[in-house]
């Protein structure tokens, strides 16, 4: 022992020193074994969320073509702008910084300057400006020199070239790109891709480490959708919903659908009023806007969001109606498969008809009755008591597996968002007597317009009830495609001789029954008119009322269906022959020829489909012949010169096919005068027939649409009058017998 | 022997001159005597002391692990400042290492001048040293704030804290009363109360300043060297509950608090959302430990440094280090700082007198407990509170006053009674 100490001096010491390296050193060691052993992970991924910056690569969003490839909906690149507030250095520089990106981008300045202040790695200021905005930002960090602290994360923005073009359907994205309605909902994850990420790693103050720290995982693009929908065939179905939205005063939305009755493929689907797809959150209808500034301030939102809802509905998917008459098309179709009529079978009609006893009498549309009628002809007439009767032939069990069969108490499938369930009588099928009788022709359940139109595919297609479906193929950003719709039938309800027989029914009524409004002369229409009193619904001004038309083309070898549906018009007529016929017959003539439809005329059509003569003088004469062969049209050559020198009847003068044209080669060339026949009280056909035979070409004048049942009434030239080989007389016609609408 | 010994030490306090028991060594058959003067002394170590002496000269274990240790320090003081340097001073990276290195070529020269130099000089300059501190420690009061706080005096160029000097004078001038009154440190009189004052006065000027890190080390100090001084328990223990009970009411009730009860609230949840509770440091600090792992990212390789910690070349250095070094090479220099204060104390307990051994353990002490200390703060154990890591951490006047220190502990090694290596 050094002699300087005493032992307990030495005691002491030794304390001292043991305290020192047990308490000191031993908890110092014990404490880094916690943090680097134990801990070590979880400190280390804290440093390492703060030491890497992601930044998020976004995916593109895929493109949304139509059949024909041409974009509905496209991704471009705009920019969010992020403030990482943490790594501005002062407040001077915050100030300058808040002041700077608030006029640029149109913000309040103390908002932006609020967030400057909050400490944070990521704050969005603004998101989806456009490339000019960054640009701009861009300049503004160069001139005050502010090198981090304002990021530009590149991101996409949604466009849809055609704005309000097939709203319903494509439907639109939220802010983070997800899609809210349409397919572009409904397929979300086919279209979103997945986001990248750009992992560097940044010291405290934002700037990049020197040491090199960069990892990327790029963005897998999303995939891009191809529609069954045809824009064109879109655009008619639109366009004329448009139409005739405005004539009959719809205040309450129009639905068009047109379908491949074989496939399923939606060739178009039309909700009309639209809303602009770019803006989908403006309210586009006036009475809705001023209905929301009534509201006192607490509710406006709430009202908005219910008016928003309102707009982007899908009503042909979402939205229920009663079809009506366009349901006997399914009535008939029973009656038929089950050998309960022929139609031949007779029915009578006395202008109404007791269901059963005890019941309120059901009238007919036509009070004073359709008499004694063949079950084709009620049909043709939409008699409700002859389907009644039918109605109660099949019997209730019968009728609602049909109605099952037909895919009225299932969801379609269709590929798209928020498709509604119909509403049967009862859950379980069973319904009373007079729920029998008013559904037979269409009343008092309800059904989806999708529903509806797959059902009158499968009445026309041979009795397949097939899925519907809007986007034919998903292709992937390189091009291949990764999925295809195929044709998917759910199952037979009729037979093909039933499906063939209720197109024989479709298209005479179209011809000649109370879907005539519907007719396109030349390519066989098959429709069926419905116009349904809106249960429990009426308006200040009286009963809401939907007129539809269903009908096929053609109905020889049906190719589409297209319902058309208008729900409450207010402008005067409520029928669906009257309002949903001529947007039919319409989207028709435009849509059969675009689909390359043959044309085939029967006699009678013929006639009414006249020609413009062409203007022939001064072309030689074969070439003259020939034209005129090509058209249709007889030459009658006078003269032995070379070249046409005048013709009869003029240019431009619109005559039926087969019709003479007499051509002179010579200015003084005799002239073959003939005698103008009586051309009163023909038909179209015989009275062209008659006045061909004569020499003289006629002029149809007259409603006489689809040409049945017109009756020539006058005639512009008196009969026995003598005029030059070729002249026109222009024959008045009038339709008679104006069958009644249901 | 032990009689005699006791009546030396007497004599000796009372003439304040140390050369009989310089003159008492010869009997161990050492081979250095001592004059009565200076100037024979001079000549006499000149003659007696050899730099690197198996028989006499300075302990070698204890310089070279402070060599080692300060190599290191260097090295890793380096690594974690250049990222401040770089961003901070103009591009210089080298701003804090070129200083820092030509400090430490003046301390290691002041050390080995010191270790030659016979620390029984000491005994004449407590007092006075004392006094200075006092001095200064007034002095700083008046300074202007920096960082809310009164802790430097701007020298010119330099900046120095009176801290540092007020933890040498405590520990010398306490050695010094307690081998002047070894015999006496039973009664109040002489054990207690002007150790009391002292301690009294000191802790109140550190707590005007305020600098709580150094009051508790000049506490914990001056209580060590009490206890080793011989102290009655019972006084050790009233002192300490006095203690507390101060403390206590000045975290409890003084307005104080809003500063410390922040660090404490700090403390206990060191990735506290609170924003009125600011941990950025201590949880930096506490990334960098932990991304360090078992072996570390690799000298240079820290990314804490990069502007996360602020001022890593300053008490959070050690992060740095566990980030790049790792726990394996993080606990080796935890055990060379071990292996330094052993060495010290074994060397302080076989000095050849009390005031040598009061004064080794002293010092040596001093430096245990600021790494100790420093290493409890960077690793969260206790509160935050600014201790610098010797050898290792920013600070010229810190790092020559420490090397200064070590050097006076080399000068006890040298008449110590240890097996020489």
């Amino acid at each position: 022992m050094a002699r300087g100490t005493t032992i307990r001096m030495w005691r002491r010491s030794l304390f001292i020193l043991m305290a020192l390296m047990f308490l000191g050193f031993g908890v110092s060691i014990a404490r880094l074994v916690q943090l680097q052993i134990f801990q070590g992970e979880n400190l280390q991924q804290m440093a390492i969320d703060q030491q890497l910056k992601d930044t998020k690569i976004s995916a593109q969003r895929g493109t949304i073509y139509d059949c024909n490839m041409k974009p509905l909906a496209q991704s471009a690149t705009v920019w969010t702008v992020v403030l990482e507030s943490a790594y501005l250095p002062d407040n001077k520089t915050k100030e300058l910084v808040a002041t700077g990106l608030s006029e640029i981008l149109e913000l309040d300045k103390n908002e932006v300057l609020e967030k400057a202040k909050k400490k944070s790695y990521y704050t969005v200021i603004k998101r989806k400006i456009e490339s000019d905005v960054k640009d701009k930002i861009i300049q503004f960090q160069k001139t005050n020199k502010i090198k981090s602290g304002i990021r530009l994360v590149e991101d996409y923005k949604r466009y849809y070239p055609y704005g309000d073009f097939a709203s319903a359907v494509i439907g639109f994205t939220g802010t983070d790109s997800q899609g809210l309605s349409g397919v572009e909902n409904y397929y979300n994850d086919y279209l979103t891709g997945e986001s990248g990420k750009l992992v560097t790693a940044r010291n405290a103050v934002g700037t990049d480490m020197p040491f090199d720290y960069e990892k990327m995982i790029p963005a897998k693009n999303g995939n891009s959708l191809v529609l069954s929908i045809d824009e064109v065939i879109q655009h008619f179905l639109e366009k004329n919903l448009e139409e005739g939205i405005a004539n009959f005063n719809v205040v309450n939305k129009a639905v068009a659908i047109m379908m491949d009755v074989n496939t399923g493929d939606v060739l178009g689907m039309a909700v009309r009023g639209g809303y602009d797809l770019n803006h989908p959150f403006d309210i586009v209808d006036d009475n809705m806007k001023k209905e929301i500034e009534s509201f006192p301030e607490d509710g406006k939102a709430k009202a908005k969001a219910e008016a928003l809802e309102k707009q982007w509905r899908n009503k042909a998917v979402s939205d229920t109606y009663m079809p009506g008459s366009v349901f006997k098309m399914v009535t008939a179709s029973m009656g038929l498969e089950e050998n309960l009529v022929t139609e031949n079978t007779g029915f009578n009609c006395s202008g109404s008809l007791v269901p059963f006893k005890g019941a309120r009498p059901i009238r007919c549309h036509k009070h004073g009755g359709h008499g004694a009628q063949t079950f084709l002809k009620a049909f043709c007439n939409s008699c409700n008591p002859a389907f009644i009767s039918l109605g109660q032939m099949v019997g209730a069990q019968k009728f609602y597996q049909y109605y099952d069969g037909f895919g009225f108490t299932e969801k379609t499938g269709i590929d798209l968002p928020g498709e509604a369930n119909g509403i049967f009588f009862s859950k379980d099928g069973s319904m009373g007597p007079m729920d029998l009788a008013v559904a037979s022709f269409g009343q008092n359940f309800s059904i989806t317009p999708i529903q509806m139109a797959v059902a009158a595919a499968a009445v026309a297609n041979g009795g397949y009830l097939v899925k519907p479906h809007i986007v034919k193929q998903i292709i992937d950003p390189n091009g291949n495609i990764i999925r295809t719709s195929e044709r998917e039938v759910r199952r037979q309800v009729i037979s093909e001789d039933t499906s063939r027989k209720l197109c024989e029914f479709l298209q005479l009524n179209a011809k000649e029954g109370g879907a005539k409004k519907g007719y396109v002369p030349g390519y066989r229409i098959g429709g069926k008119t419905g116009t349904t009193q809106k249960i429990g619904q009426s308006g200040p001004d009286g009963l809401d009322y939907i007129a539809s038309f269903c009908g096929i083309a053609p109905a020889d070898k049906p190719q589409v269906v297209l319902l058309v549906y208008y729900d409450t018009p207010k402008g005067g007529s409520y029928y669906g022959g009257v309002v949903a016929g001529p947007t039919f017959q319409q989207v028709m003539q435009d849509v059969l020829p675009y689909l390359g439809i043959e044309r085939k005329y029967t006699d009678e059509e013929l006639v009414i489909l006249d020609i413009p003569t062409p203007f022939l003088v001064g072309s030689s004469v074969s070439e003259a012949k020939n034209k005129l062969e090509r058209l249709g049209m007889k030459p009658v050559v006078y003269g032995s010169g070379d070249m046409v020198v005048s013709q009869i009847p003029e240019a431009g003068v619109k005559i039926p096919k087969g019709g003479t044209v007499v051509l002179h080669t010579a200015q003084d060339t005799e002239n073959k005068t003939v005698k103008v026949p009586k051309l009163i009280g023909l038909t179209p056909s015989n009275a062209n027939k008659t006045a061909v035979a004569s020499g003289v070409n006629i002029v149809i004048k007259g409603a006489i649409s689809n040409g049945a049942g017109a009756v020539s009434v006058r005639q512009s030239i008196a009969e026995g009058t003598a005029v030059k080989q070729g002249t026109a007389v222009t024959v008045e016609f009038s339709v008679q017998n104006q069958p009644t609408e249901d | 022997m032990n009689k005699n010994y006791r009546q030396r030490a007497i004599n000796r306090s009372f003439q304040s001159e140390v050369l009989e028991s310089g003159a008492e060594r010869r009997q161990d058959g050492r081979t250095f005597r001592r004059g009565s003067s200076i100037n024979r002394k001079k000549n006499a170590v000149k003659k007696k002391f050899k730099t690197f002496s198996v028989r006499s000269g300075l302990d070698l274990p204890l310089f070279f692990i402070t060599i080692v240790l300060l190599v290191i320090g260097l090295v890793m003081l380096f690594s974690a400042s250049y990222p401040n340097a770089y961003y901070y001073k103009n591009g210089d990276s080298y701003f804090f290492i070129r200083s820092q290195l030509i400090w430490a070529v003046l301390g290691v020269i002041a050390m080995i001048a010191l270790s030659y130099f016979d620390y029984h000089h000491l005994h004449k300059m407590a007092v006075p040293i004392l006094i200075l501190s006092f001095m200064l420690l007034v002095l700083v009061l008046f300074m202007p704030v920096k960082n809310e706080v009164h802790r430097w005096i701007q020298l010119g160029p330099i900046g120095f804290q009176p801290s540092e000097i007020t933890k040498f004078a405590i520990v010398l001038s306490f050695a010094h009363f307690i081998s002047i009154n070894f015999k006496r440190m039973g009664s109040f009189k002489y054990g207690v109360l002007p150790y009391a004052f002292i301690l009294g006065l000191t802790a109140f000027l550190l707590y005007l300043e305020p600098h709580i890190s150094c009051l508790i080390i000049v506490v914990l100090l001056s209580g060590g060297m009490l206890y080793i001084g011989g102290i009655k328990l019972r006084w050790f223990g009233m002192v300490l509950a006095v203690a507390l009970a101060a403390v206590a009411y000045l975290v409890l009730f003084t307005d104080k608090l809003t500063y410390a009860n922040g660090r404490v609230q700090g403390w206990l949840d060191p990735f506290s959302s609170n924003p009125n509770v600011d941990t950025w440091q201590t949880k930096q600090g506490l990334y960098a430990i932990g991304s360090g792992g078992l072996l570390g990212l690799g000298l240079g390789k820290s990314r804490q440094k990069y502007l996360y910690i602020p001022e890593p070349q300053n008490d959070f250095i050690f992060s740095v280090v566990c980030e790049e070094l790792g726990f394996i090479r993080a606990a080796i220099i935890l055990i060379l700082f071990a292996m330094l204060v052993w060495r010290g104390i074994v060397i302080s307990m076989r000095a050849k007198d009390r005031f040598g051994s009061l004064l080794g353990i002293g010092l040596i002490a001093q430096v245990g407990l600021q790494v100790i200390l420093n290493i409890f703060v960077v690793t969260n154990t206790i509160p935050n509170t600014g201790i610098s890591l010797p050898f290792f951490s920013y600070g010229g006047t810190s790092l020559v006053m420490l090397l200064a220190q070590i050097g006076i502990v080399l000068s006890i090694s040298r008449t110590s009674k240890l097996e020489k290596t």
